[in-house]
């Protein structure tokens, strides 16, 4: 099918090979285009574009989806994911993508049906299809994290997951993520990331910001149940698994604990033995090159370490995310969200 | 082990390797490998990072140093050797699942070899019919312990990391079931998880029916949530709620507070873990494991690391198809009394000295049952 697409519109989805075209008919080669004028506002766009998907709330203007003309805005997209690879953060990635995803189904939403059925085709999914293969929904659903996704609760049919017509929205967002996801982190020329550095230092800066905002100072009442319970289990001196170890310690770890304390924990234990707990916690908080990221929801419902759940269970799919939830909101009296623990 | 032992297996080891059929993974420079030696007095207990560039150069190798365990990665790497896997370069893994006895069963070892056969027969029906992978890209291997491995090796599924491989084998081992989702469609009620679900539920009520009903009231109130009252109201409309399982079993299982309660008793969960396929989960969501080389042998048993077609696999018996040693007679001195099948025969070996054939001799010197007696 061939659609016509005006550059208004390109300029909404510039994942788009149609988008991505209009920006390699505009520039020349890359460092020469980011040093002149029109790369310079690009850059600015770039930047502006990692911050927005930094920030908290997620605002997008119905009427106006870009302030430059349409190739350099198309470029900015393409510029903010050098700017992102330059960094090597994975977490910015992963935010990027999903603010990205977000921008684009927002407007896809409003999209007249020809235009956003042929930009779900671009993106890879059928808007018309009762069925998904197994292997495509599961590169989707992996992502999602409500209970329904979970491949389990399907109805599935000799490789063909059911799919219901609402559900398809959801599917094709996530599709457009994955694809925005896909090729990252670009492997970008040292010369590039280079003369990008103070666009990128500043990027960097934002998100320690933000990082910090989140986390803070450590705040064991915030504690989701499953870490709770772990914890209360040591000082019990129950024999932990090493899955409930790994968790506890990377899930530490990640809020900001330093060895010494996660350590300190490990030594309510009854059979506390330093060393040995020394060498487990090092290992796992990245002292061998690795860091580790601690278990999600799902991987904790696996091993069976997810106990006592609660309300703010059901809409998080990360322990990490109850964490900065409880956290967040513990600092505004008055909305608590469980009662107080003894 | 005696001196005399480790020499006599690596001997047989050694045998194995020069004469038997030996198959390589595909794309074999791209895997790392790690092997376990007899030998105690080296250091290291695994030497891995280890990479071969052909087929000849894993032989020779394997030949001149008679592994006692030889594993390669499901991952392919741009440089298997190098020492960290930052530096290996990850490009992919095979989708691997492992049936392992320790999970699932414990008994003498041919009951649990047995029980753990019919698991991965289960685990083959759902990857290919449910899950629609074809045959001919599983390969199923008799893992030389106590279990089964299946590698899938559909090139649409190397590229998964963690997450997308948790689907499968969460899917295959019923975990995260959620009844008020699965069951919501009713058509999904005659296939996979909906049907073993409902399956399970009649299971459970069917024992029930099966009950005096003073014993019945007692197993249902001890069920966390469940009153004296709950359980009389179920016990007296059991009949209907057998036959509604099967018109609208939402209604029945989702809707039904009572049914909601027991499906999350420990002993509901039991009956639907039958109905599961109980892969251990780290294995398959770990994209960077090494597995047990099919056709090497397992230094722990010294049977084959056997692989199967899917159809071989419903009258593969491991005790006679995985013995690769003779019968020749070898003198052994048993640490205690024992009998085990092997070969087809029941060998009753009472403790101290005794001649058995070559491949009890390899078997019972590799679990530690037996060492070498008298020296050759």
């Amino acid at each position: 099918m061939k659609v016509g697409l005006d550059h208004k519109v390109l300029v909404k989805y510039p994942f788009l090979k149609e988008s991505q075209d209009l920006v390699r008919g505009h520039t020349e080669s890359l460092d020469r285009f980011l040093s002149g004028n029109p790369g310079k506002s690009a850059v600015s766009r770039a930047k502006d574009r990692v911050e927005n998907a930094l920030s908290s709330k997620k605002q997008f203007d119905e009427s106006d989806p870009g302030r430059l003309p349409p190739e350099l805005e198309i470029a900015s997209y393409a510029i903010a994911r050098i700017l992102i690879s330059c960094t090597k953060e994975r977490a910015l990635i992963e935010r990027f993508a999903q603010y990205e995803a977000e921008r684009m189904f927002f407007y896809l939403q409003m999209e007249e049906p020809r235009i956003k059925r042929y930009v779900a085709q671009s993106a890879g999914t059928d808007p018309d299809a009762s069925e998904v293969p197994v292997v495509k929904y599961i590169e989707l659903a992996a992502q999602m994290r409500d209970d329904r996704w979970r491949l389990v609760n399907r109805d599935i049919v000799h490789g063909y997951v059911k799919v219901e017509a609402g559900e398809h929205d959801e599917l094709l967002r996530e599709c457009i993520r994955a694809l925005i996801r896909q090729d990252l982190p670009l492997r970008v020329p040292a010369a590039i990331c280079e003369s990008l550095t103070p666009v990128t230092e500043q990027i960097l800066t934002r998100f320690q910001e933000r990082i910090l905002e989140q986390f803070g100072e450590i705040d064991e009442g915030s504690f989701p149940p499953c870490i709770h319970a772990l914890i209360t289990a040591i000082t019990a001196g129950t024999n932990l698994p090493h899955t409930g170890r790994f968790a506890i310690t990377a899930f530490l770890h990640i809020i900001g604990m330093d060895t010494t304390t996660i350590v300190e924990i490990y030594s309510r234990a009854p059979d506390f033995d330093i060393e040995k707990t020394m060498y487990q916690v090092e290992h796992i908080t990245g002292r061998g090159g690795t860091e580790y990221v601690p278990p999600s929801c799902a991987t904790m419902r696996t091993y069976g370490l997810c106990t006592n759940r609660n309300k703010l269970c059901d809409t998080v799919s990360h322990p990490l995310t109850y964490y900065k939830i409880r956290k967040k909101r513990g600092k505004t009296p008055g909305e608590s969200v469980t009662p107080p623990s003894h | 082990m005696k001196p005399a032992t480790m020499e006599f297996l690596k001997q047989r080891f050694g045998e194995y390797y020069q004469k038997g059929f030996l198959t390589v993974p595909s794309a074999l420079e791209q895997r790392e490998w790690g092997f376990v030696f007899f030998d105690p007095s080296s250091e290291i207990r695994m030497r891995r990072h280890i990479s071969f560039c052909d087929q000849q150069e894993l032989t020779s190798y394997l030949r001149s140093m008679v592994p006692a365990h030889a594993y390669y990665s499901t991952a392919y790497y741009a440089t298997p050797s190098a020492p960290t896997m930052n530096e290996k370069g990850w490009c992919g893994a095979d989708l691997i699942f492992d049936i392992d006895a320790d999970h699932i069963i414990r008994g003498p070892y041919d009951v649990m070899l047995e029980r753990v056969r019919e698991e991965t027969i289960k685990l083959v029906a759902m990857l290919t019919d449910e899950l629609g992978f074809a045959a001919h890209d599983l390969a199923v291997v008799f893992s030389g312990g106590r279990g089964y491995h299946i590698h899938v090796k559909d090139i649409a599924v190397r590229g998964w990391g963690s997450h997308e491989r948790r689907e499968v084998v969460d899917y295959v081992c019923g975990t995260g079931i959620s009844p008020g989702v699965l069951l919501r469609g009713g058509a999904a009620c005659h296939q996979g998880w909906g049907r073993r679900y409902t399956d399970a539920a009649r299971d459970y009520l069917a024992d029930i029916l099966g009950m005096e009903r003073a014993d019945a009231i007692r197993k249902l109130t001890a069920v966390r949530g469940i009153g004296e009252t709950s359980a009389e109201a179920l016990l007296e409309r059991r009949d209907m709620i057998i036959d509604e399982i099967g018109r609208d079993p939402y209604h029945a299982l989702a809707r039904n507070r009572v049914m909601r309660t027991i499906a999350a008793s420990d002993e509901f969960r039991t009956i639907l873990r039958n109905y599961a396929a109980l892969a251990d989960e780290p294995v398959t969501t770990d994209t960077r494991r090494l597995i047990r080389m099919p056709t090497s042998l397992h230094g722990g048993s010294g049977f084959r690391v056997t692989p199967l077609t899917t159809s071989e696999l419903h009258d593969f018996d491991p005790l006679i198809n995985a013995v690769t040693f003779g019968i020749r007679d070898v003198k052994i001195d048993m640490r205690s009394s024992l009998t085990i099948p092997l070969l087809g025969n029941t060998h009753a070996l009472e403790k101290g000295i005794s001649a058995v054939p070559e491949a009890l001799a390899v078997f019972l010197c590799c679990r530690g049952l037996a060492e070498i007696a008298g020296v050759r």
